[in-house]
């Protein structure tokens, strides 16, 4: 939305300030060098990099062994895609296939992942808009409920290191599988909930309802992935488009949204992919190769989830395709790998010359690429739209500057 | 205990000239030649010279044929002996994907002066943080950017962290000068 101020009597100046890095509202550590003509944005720059901690040069400083426990942090809300898109990188260069539950396993627990954190999107977006009244810990008693899922996994509740190069860790504990599907089953509920509070609401309406206008062109050419894109009417989901692990096996389509790709409109797409997540759990919850842990203890007829590997088992219900271990190799080759996280593309692309470390890893984040688009849609905001607009790409900083 | 491999992975020997992909024959047809390269994973990759660059990829981008128009990501990668700037183009209508390359030899680099290929910034938005990263973390330096400048790191500083023969400030934190006795 672009507001005129302008009056031929009235002397205005140029204004340059700073927001951030220090902003509350900046989810981290963004600078805004902003230029102001009044109070209608002018210029924006952004300036990155407070959070570097030089996440390549790692990459290619220790061994894939070591770097494996690392990349949760690139992008710590979704540290299952992370690691994922490594390992698919990896497993693509060494041509390993990995087992059918380990995969199911993958995709059980990042589309928990991917509902953690529109979660915790939803409820600092509302406190980005000046929601202060309590709604922003809704979403997180939510949140709550998966991250004792994800410990009882993967025995942490947010920097995973679960999905590693050729499968997955470990099988859930007993009853695990009971305690998601309650959850499944009473989640769209609270999705209700949220939507009651929030999707209707006039306040939010008016913040959000043609504010920050992503045109389709415009989005394309930044090369802008996930919600956003989506919400500006084009059906990138990497799940359908490119189809990876055991996704065309799963029955959910891909979330967009018609118009114009405003702020509302990236809301609506989130809310809508929670509900599509939840479905994709409930399925491969049933589809499972082995079904719950009990009942694959049952069908081995063994005690213990070591037993994995005893030799009469059908291969589908292994979990690792490779070693783990300190001198884990991969074979010399070249490769790039991408999933669809919560926020878009992330990829890594990956060179290895068959020694325990890496060449070279280039991340490419979708945070970073999204945000290059910001200033695109904050000239000739207002303000104190500038916030609804950030907030709304839902950037992550150290995704950004890794 | 195996051998180290050396570093890069370039093989020993060269391997025998590949015969030109579907984007390879799509590119002569336009008169742009092109070199292909071992694929990368499945993926058609190819090499061009850094003055066809621009031309290629706005072939690519804006054919109907092609339909590459989703960059991925702009990658610097050093190799034993030359430089490369990486691009990976996906589409968003379509399932194709390619990987180009342009490679800047080491020894067409001056001393003291940093390998240069042309940038795609001014006609593509989406390339414009991934050469400022390049740049930044490797070192190239892409002729034409509208703003090429530091963005991962401080703006004062010195060196590309990724090159093999950057060397670490004692105290990166708050010293940068590294004859620091701190």
């Amino acid at each position: 939305m672009s507001v005129e101020l302008s009056s031929p009597d009235l002397k205005t100046d140029e204004m340059i300030i700073n927001m951030g890095p220090q902003h509350p509202a900046t989810h981290g550590v963004l600078r805004l060098i902003l230029t102001l003509d009044g109070e209608i944005c002018k210029h924006v720059e952004p300036v990155l990099g407070h959070l570097h901690r030089a996440q390549e040069w790692q990459g290619q400083n220790r061994t894939w062994f070591q770097y494996q426990a690392l990349i949760d942090r690139v992008d710590y809300l979704s540290g299952m895609y992370t690691s994922w898109a490594m390992a698919r990188a990896a497993e693509q260069i060494d041509g390993l296939v990995v087992p059918k539950r380990a995969e199911y396993l993958r995709v059980i627990l990042s589309e928990m992942n991917r509902i953690t954190s529109h979660l915790l999107w939803l409820g600092t977006y509302l406190i980005d808009l000046g929601a202060m009244f309590g709604f922003p810990f809704y979403p997180f008693r939510e949140r709550e409920k998966l991250f004792d899922l994800f410990e009882e996994v993967a025995g942490q509740r947010m920097m995973f290191n679960y999905i590693r190069i050729g499968g997955v860790l470990r099988n859930p504990p007993f009853g695990w599988f009971d305690k998601l599907k309650r959850f499944t089953d009473e989640f769209p509920d609270r999705i209700d909930e949220y939507e009651a509070i929030v999707t209707e609401n006039p306040i939010f309406l008016k913040r959000t309802k043609g504010v920050g206008i992503l045109k389709k062109e415009t989005a394309m050419a930044y090369g802008v992935t996930g919600p956003c894109i989506r919400a500006s009417g084009i059906p990138l989901d990497l799940r359908k488009t490119k189809p990876y692990s055991v996704y065309p096996e799963l029955d959910f389509k891909v979330q967009t949204m018609d118009g114009d790709g405003d702020t509302w409109a990236r809301y609506m797409c989130r809310i809508r992919e929670m509900r599509e997540s939840n479905e994709i759990i409930r399925q491969a919850i049933e589809k499972i190769p082995g079904g719950t842990t009990e009942e694959l203890r049952k069908l081995l007829g063994t005690t213990g989830p070591e037993k994995d590997e005893s030799k009469d088992l059908d291969p589908s219900f292994l979990l690792m395709a490779k070693k783990q271990n300190a001198g884990l190799r991969v074979k010399a080759g070249e490769g790039f790998a991408a999933v669809e996280s919560p926020r878009g593309t992330i990829g890594c692309y990956v060179i290895s010359n068959g020694s325990d470390k890496a060449y070279r890893f280039k991340w490419r984040n979708p945070s970073f690429c999204n945000l290059s688009v910001l200033p695109e849609l904050l000239v000739g905001a207002p303000i104190a739209d500038i916030m609804a607009i950030f907030g709304s790409i839902d950037v992550i900083l150290p995704d950004v500057d890794r | 205990m195996t051998e180290t491999p050396a570093p890069g992975n370039k093989p020993a020997e060269e391997p025998k000239e590949l015969t030109a992909g579907p984007f390879g024959e799509f590119l002569r047809e336009h008169g742009i030649a092109s070199t292909r390269l071992p694929d990368s994973t499945g993926v058609e990759t190819v090499l061009v010279e850094g003055k066809d660059l621009e031309a290629a990829l706005k072939r690519l981008r804006n054919s109907q044929e092609t339909e590459l128009n989703y960059l991925v990501a702009v990658s610097g990668v050093e190799q034993a002996d030359s430089f490369e700037s990486v691009y990976h183009l996906w589409s968003y209508t379509n399932l194709k994907e390619l990987v180009v390359k342009v490679r800047v030899a080491k020894s067409a680099v001056p001393e003291g002066k940093l390998p240069v290929v042309p940038s795609l910034a001014n006609f593509w938005p989406a390339a414009n943080w991934h050469e400022r990263e390049s740049y930044d973390l490797m070192g190239i330096r892409y002729s034409g950017h509208p703003y090429l400048r530091r963005i991962l790191n401080p703006w004062d500083w010195e060196g590309h962290p990724l090159r093999r023969d950057y060397k670490q400030p004692v105290d990166s934190l708050n010293d940068k000068n590294p004859h620091s006795m701190r």
